[in-house]
């Protein structure tokens, strides 16, 4: 997708003249009711992959935030060079750790925040605000300001829906000292969305300032330690912040899939007679098997009896769960970790999904669901041939991290959704101690 | 045990998108259609969390009603609704204001610009407007410019306004309100409402067409023989009486429901889903569209009005006899005709259409009949070889079906016809959301694409110019043909197909 055009370069400003300048822009060059009365949109971007892929001139800039097939295809080619294995994502954490260690200096225009994806741009943030810390710590802070206003073939008619752009770049502290910047610039009268835009392991006092009560905040739970992923997100939800989880919508195709099997009223009882539920996570990160597994137990009112890992050879290779149904049986739950040569580009995709159920007097009906980029043989095997067997290929969403954005922003979604707000909680207690 | 009356895995699934802060406005908020239809959508919106928390419905009317007169009547209206929803309702209702409110007043027009005002900073609606006409037809034009000159509709990002159905009465009328409106307000801004484009299957016309490979190849004269599309209804003229006898079937039916699923069927591949992209396309179809015969209407019509039928234990009176009609009246309750579309996907393509009330089912339906083999290399079990069907229900048993041939078992090679078919109900289980639950949404969130453009409903006056001209200037040409209360129309429609070597196909 092509990038919006800034209306002017971006200009750059010492921190305290950014209010002022911007007043004096929209009352000079650009007409204030030409202004997008739409939202403010806050972005952690610290692409430290992105940035770390450039200096050791495994890619060329420049730095963008965006992530593209080059960046995916470059992170997978350097994962054994940097001793990590090979089911390790791109987007792990541990990846760009990892390649800061490797020598090189090469440099690279830092461009964060100046391209508005046009997935983004087509809502018309009213200010997109970006925070772009570097690699380098003691970086001073730098703050740029530009205005954009629509391409005349995007604007399809409609009166033209301008904003403005502010990048607050440079070391972590030099960052953390322009948050003070962030109040004014945000204001009252929008919504403001908050898109934590890397690993929630990093800067827990930066993503608590910005994630203020009144704003909407999106991360991304596949993106760090998995205990630590969870309880942010229950965190924020106990309260009452409008989050949303962008590993919790990457696995859309899944609850899709799943529900469209119980669709057809003949299929339903059988969800009341769920014996055993198995899922597959690519690696070892289990927070989007987890949400899965913490919604389907939510949607059919299991109650939790005790989780726990499941070791072999000394490893975990997954986490076993007991839940009591509503009519006092049990199920179990199992979700394991398996390779993959070619990873997702975030860490912990599913895999497969398999739900058992046993209606009494009826053939035993086995659901499978498999990602098409894998296999289910694991999932096929162990006497489901003897059961009805309902299989779906569950398809790999390969939007951007922009267009799922875009999503919620055309959503507008205002409180966290409630299939979250219910899954969260339980995925956190799943995941043992 | 779970209920599995609904599928629980479904329960929240849907990703809708959510309103903006806004004001919705209802002028005629003491009518009809606002108890009955847009109240319950709004609550129904309400009920699926997709009203933001700053939303406020003012109802707006002549009666010196109160806020809470407002609730207490929408409440007693609702209230098979809301009794298992008592709660939610109660949060609901606080969302219902009233302002007493003459359009035809301009002092009170101001009186209402502040009230808004005094909501927005109440509520925190942000000046987000948009303004329902649920009044008469007649002052749909003077209603907009009533809220032009107030300064309501003058920022077109943040004012829209809904104009219910009829959009005007023929071509004439229609060009003339259009001229009005759009002098009042931008084409975005104006959504014009046809209530069968909220249906999930007028919108599955699209996906079936567009989402899938198999279809568009065969979907053109080549391959497709004719196309009949039906409105049926069962019930009579009910309490509409006073409406429908200045209306008919033709405009209550015919160039709004029945035209636009002819141009959902009809129309090409929109470049993108895109709401200019789509309404594009459909006028382009309607403006190639004709009547099969312009110079001799009466040729390629068939106007019926229904007599007194049905069991002695069930009788039905004839339309005539109905309480608010002119016991001489010549309005159609019926109506078939057919059409041709002058392009090169349907040249030569016969469409028929059929509405009419009093009629044995309730149901509306696009048939789609394809070419017969070239050679009949088997006998056909019935007889005659059977066309191959591709049937789009519309309501009721909504889904599609396909007519094709098969082997009759036995020692012989002889076809006949069998019937595959998909239902809703059997496939996803789940009641869809009535129509004006998605458009009321659609216009909210400012997305037209099921809404009608200005050239569009031009285009589809236009096409039923003759026919109106003719029952207004030589009615005799075209004559109210009775049928009996309970069956498929007077015979004459039957002989407008037979005469093409066709029938209606008997649902």
């Amino acid at each position: 997708m092509s990038p919006q055009l800034t209306l002017q370069a971006p200009l750059e400003l010492s921190p305290d003249e950014v209010p002022n300048y911007l007043e004096r822009l929209w009352g000079s060059e650009l007409d204030a009711s030409t202004g997008a009365s739409t939202f403010t949109l806050v972005v952690w971007e610290p692409s430290w992959l992105q940035q770390q892929l450039i200096r050791t001139g495994h890619i060329d800039g420049p730095i963008n935030g965006l992530l593209n097939k080059e960046l995916f295809a470059a992170a997978r080619s350097v994962t054994a060079e940097c001793g990590l294995p090979l089911c390790t994502a791109p987007m792990a954490p541990e990846l760009a750790l990892a390649l800061g260690e490797q020598p090189g200096h090469h440099k690279a225009e830092d461009l964060r925040g100046q391209f508005v994806d046009q997935a983004i741009s087509a809502h018309r943030p009213r200010r997109l605000i970006t925070l772009a810390p570097t690699l380098r710590e003691d970086h001073p802070l730098e703050t740029l300001v530009a205005a954009y206003c629509p391409l005349p073939e995007e604007s399809s008619g409609s009166p033209p829906a301008c904003g403005d752009v502010v990048v607050l770049r440079g070391g972590k502290g030099a960052i953390e000292q322009g948050l003070a910047l962030l109040g004014p610039l945000v204001g009252e009268e929008l919504p403001c969305w908050v898109w934590w835009n890397g690993s929630l392991d990093e800067s827990p006092d930066l993503l608590e300032a910005l994630a203020l009560p009144s704003r909407r905040v999106v991360l991304d739970s596949s993106i760090g330690d998995p205990r630590r992923c969870l309880d942010v997100l229950v965190e924020m939800i106990a309260t009452g912040r409008a989050v949303n989880d962008l590993n919790w919508l990457r696995q859309r195709g899944w609850t899709e899939s799943l529900a469209m099997v119980f669709d057809p009223p003949g299929r339903r009882d059988a969800l009341n007679h769920v014996v055993q539920l198995d899922i597959d996570v690519e690696g070892t990160h289990p927070v989007q098997g987890l949400l899965l597994a913490a919604w389907i137990a939510d949607r059919l009112g299991w109650h939790l009896l005790n989780s726990y890992h499941i070791p072999a050879d000394g490893l975990d290779v997954g986490i076993g769960a007991e839940f009591q149904r509503s009519d006092g049986e049990s199920v179990q739950v199992r979700l394991m970790s398996v390779p993959v040569g070619i990873p997702n580009s975030h860490p912990g995709a599913l895999v497969g999904l398999r739900l058992i159920c046993c209606p009494q007097g009826k053939k035993p009906l086995c659901v499978i669901l498999c990602s098409e980029s894998g296999g289910c043989m694991r999932l096929e095997a162990g006497g489901v041939a003897t059961m009805e067997l309902a299989e779906e290929v569950v398809s790999v969403s390969g939007d951007s991290e922009e267009m799922e954005m875009a999503r919620l922003l055309s959503g507008g979604h205002d409180s966290t959704n409630p299939l979250l707000a219910a899954a969260a909680p339980l995925a956190a207690k799943l995941l043992p101690l | 045990m779970t209920s599995t009356l609904t599928n629980p895995l479904r329960v929240g699934l849907r990703q809708e998108r959510v309103i903006s802060p806004q004001c919705l406005v209802i002028f005629g908020a003491s009518g009809d259609l606002t108890h009955r239809k847009l109240v319950p959508a709004l609550f129904e919106l309400f009920r699926q969390r997709r009203l933001p928390s700053e939303f406020v419905i003012l109802g707006c009317a002549r009666r010196p009603w109160s806020d809470d007169d407002f609730r207490g009547k929408m409440a007693e209206a609702l209230a098979d609704t809301i009794r298992d929803h008592h709660r939610d309702w109660e949060q609901f209702a606080g969302n219902l204001y009233y302002e007493p409110v003459d359009l035809q007043q301009s002092e009170q027009l101001l009186r209402l610009a502040d009230r808004l005002d005094g909501l927005d900073r109440l509520r925190a609606t942000r000046g987000n407007r948009t303004f329902y006409l649920s009044v008469s037809p007649d002052f749909y034009g003077s209603g907009c410019r009533a809220l032009a000159d107030a300064g309501l509709l003058s920022d077109p990002k943040r004012s829209r306004v809904v104009i219910e159905k009829p959009f005007g009465r023929d071509y004439g009328s229609a060009e003339k309100l259009n001229r009005i409106v759009r002098a009042c307000a931008q084409e975005n801004q104006v959504f014009r409402i046809d209530h069968y484009l909220g249906k999930e299957t007028v919108q599955n016309i699209l996906v079936l067409r567009f989402a899938n490979t198999i279809f568009e190849p065969i979907w053109n004269r080549n391959f497709i023989s004719s196309v009949q599309i039906t409105a049926a209804e069962t019930v009579g003229v009910e309490e509409r009486a006073g409406y429908y006898e200045s209306s008919g079937a033709l405009r209550d039916m015919v160039q709004n429901h029945l035209t636009q699923m002819l141009a959902l069927t009809t129309m090409e591949a929109p470049g993108r889903f895109d709401p200019e992209a789509i309404r594009n396309e459909k006028a382009k179809v309607l403006q190639a569209a004709r009547l099969a015969n312009n110079e001799e209407p009466w040729k390629c019509c068939v106007r019926g009005q229904y007599s007194a039928g049905g069991s002695p234990s069930d009788p039905f009176k004839a339309y005539r006899d109905e309480p608010g009609v002119n016991p001489n009246s010549t309005t159609e309750t019926y109506v078939a005709m057919k059409l041709f579309i002058d392009n090169w996907r349907w040249q030569g393509v016969p469409f028929y259409l059929r509405t009419g009330k009093r009629l044995p089912k309730r149901l509306s339906e696009v048939v789609l009949t394809f070419r017969e083999a070239p050679v009949q290399l088997f006998d056909a079990a019935g007889g005659s070889p059977t066309a191959n069907q591709l049937i789009l229900r519309i309501q009721p048993d909504e889904g599609a079906g396909f007519v094709f041939d098969v082997k009759a078992p036995g020692s012989g090679m002889r076809s006949r016809p069998v019937d595959m078919h998909f239902s809703y109900d059997e496939s996803f289980g789940e009641p869809s959301d009535e129509g004006y639950v998605r458009l009321l949404a659609d216009a909210m969130l400012g997305d037209p694409t099921l809404y009608t453009r200005a050239d569009e409903v031009e285009a589809a006056w236009r096409l039923y110019t003759p026919l109106l001209e003719l029952i207004e200037d030589s009615p005799w040409r075209l004559p109210v043909q009775p049928y009996e209360a309970g069956t498929w129309g007077p015979g004459a429609a039957d002989s407008l197909l037979a005469s093409d070597g066709l029938m209606w196909r008997r649902p």
